[in-house]
């Protein structure tokens, strides 16, 4: 035997065949166990609904990989607890591959091909690195351990904001206990790994192969220096070699036998997760299918595969929890816990090999596992959890689906159900007259063409609160006056347009949703226009994203973008700077939604604000709590509002002086949460429009108007 | 076990309305339909009877109208009436309340229905007769503005309740066939999703001529009614003052209002 062929890892040495044998034993068991379970948990996802999948998987497949390797979306929002996952992730991914090229050689490619990679340099190399990769993941562990035990972050706290305190399902102890489980045994493994090299280097002490390069595991060499002080000597270490041999063994055993029925199974499920994802997951809903009975989801059967999948990869980070504007004003709703809810319907209804009965697979109710109709109604659908989340769990077509059953049973608020009505019979929710959609521009010194007899260079859909609330009226003869005065060949749909739908699909009245949509696309169909511009994120959001699958693909811009040309072009010029010191808050739909962070942004530089941003602004930017339908849903008395929250946030900035806005219903919910919040005369609400009409006047002629 | 639900697609004004040609009606570009709100009453009522019966129930939702009514019988429809039923004839244009319930009558005797219902008013014309006649011609009991109701399917008689001025409630028993009207609040109405009002477009309406109720042009329109529609207009604005200052000064002021209006001003 060569020196370099003696230098290897010990595997079975001075085992009694019989110990061998019963390993393997117990080793294949695991595996079985593993496999059966991985097969109950995809029957378990093969019970939902069917899902075709867009794109290729390559590329699915690449971006999956990426997301898990380079474990970004961990640390977003979080990075020390980011950090302490990337060092347990590439530990337990280094020692996972150090472990299968031992079976890859032992048990496969030496048995059959004769093939030995395991010895010398490479083994020696490859020691180092593994005592290394235990050392970070071992710190990884203990920094978890540090911040469960000691520093308890609120979004860790598994209390739910939609139960009450006694309820059966309150607390979940149990998730605690698996927690803590999960973070122990892989400590343990990881300790017991050290242990157990160490006391085989005393155990071998005599050989020089193994002895002599003992420093290329360092812990393992240390621990044996340590143990040989104690009076370890070699023969004690032989009999504590095999005892910590089996230990560690078997424990690994059991962990790896347990993964798909605990959290742990969050390593496949999460990176599954990622692979499926849907980029525009809330920007655009699901359609309902022709041949589907029911709309929306009634039982935990109707959820697709894709979505039984969202549930098993969340980890209960509680970065959506943190995020949600309803559960930070008390609402009865954390995205967490709509999907722990759901979790657990889901395992203890699908898992068992007899599906149970269609009445004891209903998702709705107040039940254990079941959700409750005020926590789906408390939902903004502002995308802050599907944002955020970093395993693309996907709560909000989730949501939007549970709801559009409860629309179909019309178990919804009766303002609600008296707004729908009214979009149904005029068009609009402020149940004005059509004819009167155009009406605002009445009082304006120049004509605005109607798109429907004359071809425009843009064409403006104008959106229902731009076009009749009193106060966004006066926004948008501004926006109309600038346009008209950069010469912007420009017109509206005039009662030809119709509420765009994007709330009205959010609700879940997917049925509206599809007349709104075909009243405005024929609409649009009938005028000819090069692009489409808007001062409604909402509108715009459903005609980028949504329109598409309806047939109507269009040029769209918001307007901040449209503006920001025009200023570029030179159309627009700032003559007289605004200089104060202002914060932004950033639209869901503009945002979020559809990226749109940099345009505003640049305006308000370039009309000469002082920007200060708020702590939770652009992709973690917080709800105003209109969205989703929720603007025609009046909140509890007594709570505090998220709109009057965000308020609050903005007040704390030392001398502000504006909090600007670009979207109609963010006008009319904070400048109500500045009077409400008792911050009137301390700064006000403006929308940007009305910070560009400051900063470029109007031209003589026209100075009457502004 | 049969309910009729008497319903009607009522019009409402939009802005800056007209009023036609012959003077007797506001333009009919001008106005926007909708089953009658307190139809979305009487219909919930029948069919919440209808889903707490073990017995079999069936809800016929029944309007006297043009083709153009269909869609307020779609969303009854939409809102689990089991059949719609629309009678029509040119020579029941102008047809006042007597008429319309003589023909509402004629349907609920064809299909020997057990129990009518109609809303206490329609939101346009505001009679609050079209019911009640209905039970009169038909010789059945009837009582007006009900605002419960205790009714379990095959039983000879109803309990309900009306609410009288004064915080009052009267409780009534009635014996069946009878035809109630409806008051507003009686039930939540139940919301029709546009899909539901989808899936009852593909549901047939029945369409019934006079002749299939064995009435004749005499019966209906303005020979079969009791009262004619003379004008429809816009009354002169009228004006309101306050008069404000001392007893004297609001005397004085007022008696050279009377003054003014008596025409010798100055």
């Amino acid at each position: 035997m060569s020196r370099t062929d003696a230098v290897t890892r010990i595997l079975f040495e001075a085992f009694p065949t019989v110990e061998v044998r019963l390993f393997y034993v117990l080793g294949y068991t695991a595996i079985a166990v593993f496999l059966y379970g991985v097969y109950v948990q995809i029957r378990k996802y093969r019970r939902g609904a069917a899902l075709k999948l867009e794109g290729s998987i390559y590329s699915r497949l690449l971006d999956m990989t990426v997301k898990v390797l380079d474990q970004r979306t961990v640390a977003r929002r979080d990075a020390a607890a980011g950090g302490a996952h990337r060092l347990i992730f590439y530990g337990f991914v280094l020692l996972f591959l150090g472990t299968a090229t031992i079976t890859l050689q032992y048990d496969i490619l030496e048995p059959l091909f004769g093939i030995r990679f395991w010895h010398g340099e490479f083994y020696l190399i490859f020691s180092l690195v593994l005592d290394i990769a235990g050392i970070a993941m071992l710190a990884g562990l203990l920094y978890m351990m540090y911040r469960r035990g000691w520093l308890k972050p609120p979004k860790l706290d598994y209390a739910r904001p939609d139960r009450a305190a006694g309820d059966a399902d309150f607390e979940r102890p149990q998730y605690r206990r698996e927690d803590w489980a999960f973070l122990w045994t892989l400590v343990v493994i990881g300790a017991t790994g050290y242990l157990l090299e160490a006391a085989r280097l005393v155990w071998l002490e005599a050989r020089p192969d193994v002895w002599d390069t003992r420093w290329w595991s360092p812990v393992g060499a240390l621990i044996a220096e340590g143990l040989q002080r104690l009076g370890l000597d070699a023969h004690g270490g032989g009999v504590l070699r095999l005892s910590l041999w089996w230990f560690h063994g078997i424990l690994a055993l059991v962990f790896i036998a347990l993964i798909p029925f605990t959290k742990v199974k969050h390593i496949f499920t999460a990176a599954a997760s990622l692979m499926v994802r849907d980029p525009l997951a809330a920007q655009r809903l699901p359609r309902v299918p022709e041949n589907q009975a029911a709309p929306g989801v009634a039982k935990i059967t109707d959820f697709n595969w894709k979505q039984l999948l969202n549930l098993d990869a969340c980890t209960k980070c509680g970065r959506c929890h943190e995020a949600c504007p309803a559960r930070a004003v008390g609402a009865p709703l954390s995205p967490r816990d709509v999907i722990l809810s759901l979790r657990e319907f889901a395992n203890a209804s699908l898992q068992s090999g007899k599906l149970p009965e269609a009445a004891e697979l209903d998702v709705h109710g107040k039940s254990s596992g079941q959700v409750a109709q005020e926590t789906l109604w408390s939902c903004r659908t502002c995308m802050a959890c599907v944002e955020i989340c970093p395993v693309a769990v996907e709560h909000v077509p989730i949501i939007v689906q549970m709801r559009r059953k409860l629309v179909e049973d019309g178990a919804m608020d009766p303002i609600l159900t008296k707004t729908l009505q009214t979009i149904h019979k005029t068009g609009n929710s402020f149940g004005e007259s059509k004819r009167k959609r155009g009406a605002w521009s009445k009082s304006l010194p120049f004509k605005i063409k109607d798109a429907r007899k004359e071809p425009v260079e843009v064409l403006w859909f104008v959106g229902d609160y731009a076009s009749f609330d009193p106060r966004n009226q006066k926004v948008t003869q501004t926006f109309a006056t600038l346009l008209h005065e950069a010469g912007v060949d420009f017109g509206i749909l005039y009662d030809g347009e119709s509420n765009a739908g994007n709330d009205v699909r959010r609700v879940g009245e997917e049925g509206l949703y599809e007349v709104l949509a075909g009243a405005n696309i024929a609409a649009l169909e009938g005028a000819s226009f090069k692009t489409i511009v808007t001062t409604d994120p909402h509108s715009y959001n459903t005609i980028r994203n949504e329109y598409p699958d309806f047939g109507g693909k269009y040029e769209i811009q918001h307007y901040t973008s449209f503006l920001k040309q025009l200023f570029a072009a030179g159309k627009l010029k700032v003559e007289q700077p605004v200089k104060r010191r202002a914060t932004f808050h950033d639209p869901c739909h503009l945002g979020r939604f559809n990226k749109g962070y940099e345009a505003p942004r640049e305006l308000l530089k370039l009309l000469g604000c002082e920007l200060v941003e708020m702590g939770r602004c652009r992709d973690n930017s917080f709800c105003c709590g209109a969205g989703g339908g929720r603007i025609w849903i009046p909140d509890p008395v007594g709570t505090e509002k998220p709109a009057q929250n965000r308020i609050r946030e903005a007040a704390a900035i030392p001398g502000l002086e504006v909090y600007v806005v670009s979207c109609p219903k963010d006008l009319t919910m904070f400048e109500d949460a500045l009077k409400t919040t008792g911050n009137e005369g301390k700064f006000v609400v403006k929308e940007l429009i009305e910070l560009i009409r400051e900063a470029v006047p109007a031209p003589r002629a026209e100075a009457a108007l502004a | 076990m049969k309910i009729m639900v008497a319903v009607k697609q009522v019009a409402a004004l939009d802005e800056d309305f007209e009023i036609g040609e012959d003077g007797r009606d506001v333009s009919e570009d001008f106005l926007i339909r909708d089953l009658n709100e307190w139809d979305d009453f009487s219909l919930e009522e029948a069919v919440k009877i209808k889903e707490a019966s073990a017995q079999a129930v069936e809800v016929i939702a029944v309007t006297v109208a043009p083709e153009s009514a269909d869609e307020a019988l779609r969303k009854c429809l939409a809102k689990g009436a089991d059949r719609a039923l629309r009678v029509w004839d040119e020579s029941a244009q102008g047809s006042d309340s007597i008429a319309i319930a003589r023909i509402l009558a004629a349907v609920a005797k064809a299909e020997s229905v057990d129990l009518v219902f109609a809303g206490v008013q329609s939101s346009d014309h505001s009679f609050a007769s079209t019911g009640i006649a209905t039970g009169a011609l038909l010789g059945w009991p009837h009582a007006a503005v009900v605002s419960a109701l205790d009714y379990s399917p095959g039983s000879k008689s109803a309990v309900f309740r009306r609410e009288l001025e004064g915080g009052l409630l009267h409780e009534v028993e009635i014996q069946c066939p009878a035809v109630l009207t409806i008051q507003l609040g009686i039930n939540t109405p139940r919301y029709a999703s546009l899909r539901s009002i989808k899936q009852a477009a593909a549901k047939p309406i029945e369409v019934k001529t006079l002749s299939d109720l064995s009435l004749g042009k005499g019966d209906v329109g303005a020979s079969g009614s009791h009262s004619r529609v003379r004008r429809m207009y816009i009354p002169d604005k009228s004006r309101a003052e306050l008069i404000e200052g001392d007893p004297a000064q609001q005397a004085q002021r007022l008696a050279q209002i009377i003054r003014e209006f008596k025409g010798d001003a100055a």
